[in-house]
């Protein structure tokens, strides 16, 4: 059921649920997917304009190397479909209160589409006119898009939105439609429903590199993140192939920076983020298939290949020709003509040396996303040490949290790779449907 | 479709458009024409675009690689040295 189907919420249906998912990631969508297949109603809430959360934008998935929109997109695309399942795009919680009857009370604040989504047919005739561009969030900032836009290609609902704030009203858009659908008259909705229950699957930030001034991120334009690399390296990437920022050369001596904000007392972070070592392994693989000429050098601290599968995975990658040196970077410069010099200890031998390459990879952490904890009203959804959502009975009921009926799932938890937010966001779906029968 | 009264005049009387949107389109407006301008003699790729436009390498990058998005340029093929890309205007 999608947005367009239940915007207004005026009748009782589209008010009560038997649970609420906070975040429509992949987690989130999961969560929701398990108990919609039990006959369970559940609203899904949103704040960006796409469910899919950050694997919809992803490559491929390590170890396997399937495309992650492949695994992704069948999955969003039956969450939409779902007739138990209710979706609030470019929706945030605003307060959750519990009432008397141990339901809960919700206030949400939808955001204006400026765009009627029932009408809206994802032609792109409205982007096709728009005069203005701005950078392409989705695309993290390396290339643009249009002030009426649609998120990427496989963004769900594939509708368009206006950035009202980088539109400069010139109408154009409204005059292309052909359907209509552009309504600049559209405002912020509170809408108030009621959940039996919560679910909390609220992912994680990516940590940003611009507070390691050392590592020169923001300001030398070949030092980017990883996350802009899984983005290069996607089907809907923004270049025609992989691209140096500053000039549009194929790199061929690319450096991955290991543990760039996380195992880091500095920068607030003292945790492994678990996934980085892999997801920059499975990057080296895939720039050795795009790049065959390109020598990729990874610069490690530890490797953490804990998974099933990931030490083979690692050994692959060794066996390809990546070039795995443990050395710490102490310092990264930059070279007139855009490449970058490496200035690191190797751990091994002990000595300092510098490298030059001609593109760094900063293979950032992750980071708690705790601001969830300010919805709740009258009572405290408690935080682990690190501010990720604490599991008070991890052991034996893993998505449980301090508040009766308010359950946990995926990176909400802390640092996960992908099988284990799926298997999270099933046990949260078995432990909200287990109290769900406790209540009724 | 039934045809319905146009709402951008509605959201003009209550909104105004920051300085730093028009300028940017001014920006984008100027530095679009300069790349097209100079790919009407010819594939070229983005150092030389930029040596012609004046526009810094990663603002020619940056405006190139949205020309490429939208559509008015494509790719034409890579320079001898394997580093470059030709790019030229989309036929239409």
């Amino acid at each position: 059921m999608t947005d367009n189907q239940n915007a207004a919420a005026t009748c009782l249906d589209e008010t009560q649920f038997d649970v609420m998912v906070i975040g429509a990631g992949i987690a989130g969508a999961e969560s929701a997917l398990k108990l919609g297949d039990m006959g369970y109603k559940v609203l899904l809430v949103e704040k960006e304009p796409s469910i899919g959360g950050k694997m919809i934008l992803l490559s491929k998935v390590f170890p396997t190397l399937d495309c992650a929109a492949c695994i992704t997109t069948p999955k969003v695309s039956e969450t939409a479909r779902h007739p138990n399942i209710t979706i609030h795009t470019l929706t945030e919680v605003e307060t959750i209160q519990r009432n008397s009857d141990r339901h809960f009370s919700v206030q949400l604040n939808k955001k204006p589409r400026y765009v009627v989504e029932k009408d809206c047919t994802g032609c792109q005739e409205c982007e096709n006119v728009c005069p203005v561009i701005t950078k392409d969030q989705f695309q993290f900032n390396l290339t643009a898009r249009k002030a009426v836009y649609i998120p990427f290609n496989i963004a769900n609902p594939r509708i368009a939105l206006i950035d009202i704030e980088n539109c400069m009203l010139c109408g154009a858009c409204e005059k292309a439609c052909p359907s209509n659908c552009i309504d600049f008259t559209q405002k912020e909705q509170q809408l108030q429903i009621t959940a039996k229950s919560v679910i909390v699957a609220t992912g994680f930030k990516l940590f940003d590199p611009i507070s390691i001034e050392r590592y020169g991120y923001g300001r030398y334009k070949n030092v980017i993140t990883s996350m802009q690399m899984e983005r290069e390296l996607a089907p809907t990437r923004p270049f025609n192939n992989v691209l140096r920022p500053s000039d549009g050369k194929i790199p061929d001596k690319i450096a991955y920076v290991f543990c760039t904000g996380s195992r880091d007392h500095t920068v607030g972070n003292p945790i492994c983020s678990q996934v980085c070592c892999m997801y920059s392994t499975k990057q080296a693989q895939l720039l050795m298939g795009a790049l065959p000429m390109a020598d990729i050098s990874l610069y490690y601290i530890n490797i953490r290949a804990f998974g099933k599968g990931y030490n083979e995975f690692y050994l692959q990658a060794k066996d390809m020709g990546a070039n795995y040196v443990k050395g710490k970077i102490g310092k990264i410069t930059e070279k007139e003509n855009g490449n970058l010099i490496l200035r690191f200890e190797d751990i091994l031998t002990g000595k300092v040396t510098e490298k030059e390459h001609d593109m760094v990879v900063l293979s950032v952490g992750l980071l708690a996303n705790p601001a969830i904890t300010k919805v709740f009203k009258g009572e405290k959804l408690e935080l682990d040490p690190i501010n990720y959502v604490q599991q008070p009975n991890m052991l034996q009921s893993p998505a449980q949290t301090s508040l009766e009926g308010v359950f946990v799932a995926g990176t909400a938890t802390g640092p996960m790779d992908i099988p284990d937010t799926i298997m999270s966001a099933g046990a949260a779906a078995t432990e909200t449907s287990s109290y769900l029968k406790r209540l009724s | 479709m039934e045809k319905k009264e146009k709402t951008i005049d509605i959201i003009k009387q209550e909104r105004k458009v920051s300085p730093q949107v028009l300028e940017d389109r001014k920006t984008y407006s100027r530095n679009r024409k300069a790349i097209m301008e100079a790919l009407k003699a010819g594939p070229k790729t983005i150092p030389q675009v930029a040596a012609e436009t004046q526009l810094s390498l990663p603002d020619a990058t940056y405006f190139m690689m949205a020309l490429f998005k939208f559509g008015d340029v494509v790719v034409e093929s890579l320079d001898d040295m394997d580093e470059y890309y030709f790019y030229e205007l989309k036929k239409k």
